[in-house]
């Protein structure tokens, strides 16, 4: 098990947004969980990597995350080169380690030519690969994805799955959430987030 | 804490603060307007101004102009750098926030940010001290940069404390102007500080000591000693509630197991 949510509650004054979660997340499989719009994604998610903190229940993570999530937020004069440098120094990743992954992302992922450009001057398809890129850069044990494939081209959108693909069949437990998940058979498990509760999706 | 990880953060701080070039402007620029205007409509009649931070009360008497660049240098100093403490810590909030979740601890967030803003006020009280300096000589230039350097540093402070504390940008700024203005900006402006009915407020305020200790800098061969002192006191008890908050705000709330 590498992820074990118990019974999660959290609301916001009177409004329960999550209402007695529980997931069980195994080693090298692939979840989705689909939500609706003001479902408590959000909130599920930061929940579940200790952004905020949650009335009841517990969240028990066995091994590295790395977290993907649906806004992108960094550095605006900082260029690609100098965030995975930046990112690198987090995950305690030595500068001659990191060539290797980051070569791997940038081809993989497709976006090498801007390794020297800022944030700035990127557009929003490849900033939310360097969104994804960062997430992954330490190859972590769980991988939770929010939206990770808004403003990808249809090229990328491939390449995407090809690599959760591969990322699976090296032990890596993916977990993505979005408005859009159809195509189910992608994925070992699949939830609905409906009411503050996850039902699963036979 | 680990240490490289603070230096490298520092260094790309200090890059992405480089290559903001309206920022890097406004802020050779801004002192310049604010001394020049001084320097160019303020009179130069000898006027007898008291000194708020001794236990007698003196007056020494000194032209409005000089004065008046003195009085505004440390405002001025205080208005960059809370303005650039707090454009730190509220537009990075997020991205560091990430870094965080990522594996750098608060702390080292908090201080790498901290350790440019030290770097930033430094430079910055040179330069506004060279400046004064060339409209006049002031006595003890050495004395008086530490005098605009508190002011830097408490109202970096300051502005860092608002930055971590407020959400929204436009509510910060509020906040800055609102203590900078009626603080550094007006209340310790020696020409109302002289004639004002309820001096002790004044004196509690965050700006009263690097003010006392830039007039005395520049004018009087009396001790800093106690303003320094003072300032340093108001920096601690901003970087103390900052830390907090900063911690309180980003740290994650359960551990890996």
């Amino acid at each position: 098990m590498i992820l074990h949510a118990k019974n999660i509650e959290k609301s916001y004054g009177k409004k329960k947004v999550l209402n007695g979660i529980s997931l069980k997340l195994k080693i090298g499989r692939m979840y989705g969980i689909a939500v609706e719009n003001g479902s408590g994604k959000s909130t599920l998610l930061k929940s579940l990597i200790g952004y905020t903190k949650i009335q009841k229940g517990s969240v028990a993570i066995n091994g590295d995350f790395g977290y993907c999530p649906q806004l992108p937020h960094f550095f605006d004069q900082l260029t690609v080169e100098e965030h995975f440098k930046y990112f690198c120094a987090a995950y305690d990743i030595e500068q001659r380690e990191a060539q290797s992954p980051i070569q791997f992302l940038l081809e993989r992922l497709n976006f090498q030519k801007y390794f020297k450009y800022r944030i700035s001057e990127l557009s929003g398809g490849t900033i939310q690969k360097l969104n994804l890129a960062i997430s992954l850069l330490n190859f972590p044990d769980l991988l939770i994805l929010d939206e990770p494939y808004n403003g990808f081209d249809w090229d990328t959108y491939l390449r995407f799955w090809d690599l959760t693909d591969d990322l699976k069949e090296k032990g890596i437990t993916v977990l993505i959430v979005s408005h859009f998940i159809n195509d189910l058979k992608r994925f070992d498990c699949s939830y609905e987030l409906k009411n503050g509760q996850l039902y699963e999706i036979s | 804490m680990k240490f490289h990880k603070i230096i490298l953060s520092t260094k790309l701080i200090m890059k992405m603060l480089s290559r903001r070039s309206i920022v890097i402007t406004l802020f050779f620029v801004i002192p310049i307007v604010f001394l020049g205007v001084v320097e160019l409509t303020t009179s130069s009649r000898e006027l007898p101004f008291m000194l708020g931070s001794l236990d007698e009360e003196i007056f020494i008497s000194v032209a409005e102009k000089q004065i008046s660049l003195v009085f505004f240098a440390v405002a001025v100093a205080g208005f960059l750098s809370a303005f650039l403490a707090h454009y730190l810590f509220q537009k990075n909030y997020l991205a560091n926030r990430r870094l965080v979740v990522c594996g750098y601890h608060p702390n080292e967030v908090l201080f790498s940010n901290l350790i440019a803003i030290l770097i930033a006020c430094v430079f910055t009280s040179f330069y506004v001290g060279f400046l004064v300096h060339h409209f006049f000589e002031v006595r003890h230039f050495f004395v008086f940069v530490l005098a605009l350097f508190l002011s830097c540093i408490v109202y970096g402070l300051y502005g860092m404390l608002v930055g971590c504390t407020v959400k929204g940008e436009l509510e910060g700024i509020l906040l800055i102007v609102l203590l900078i203005n009626i603080d550094a900006g007006w209340l310790q402006n020696p020409l109302f500080y002289a004639q004002s009915e309820q001096q002790e407020i004044i004196q509690y305020l965050p700006a009263f000591y690097p003010s006392q200790c830039a007039i005395k800098a520049s004018f009087t061969d009396y001790p800093v000693n106690n303003s320094v002192l003072y300032s340093l006191l108001y920096s601690g008890i901003f970087l103390i509630l900052s830390i907090i908050i900063f911690y309180h705000k980003l740290k994650l709330q359960h551990e890996k197991f």
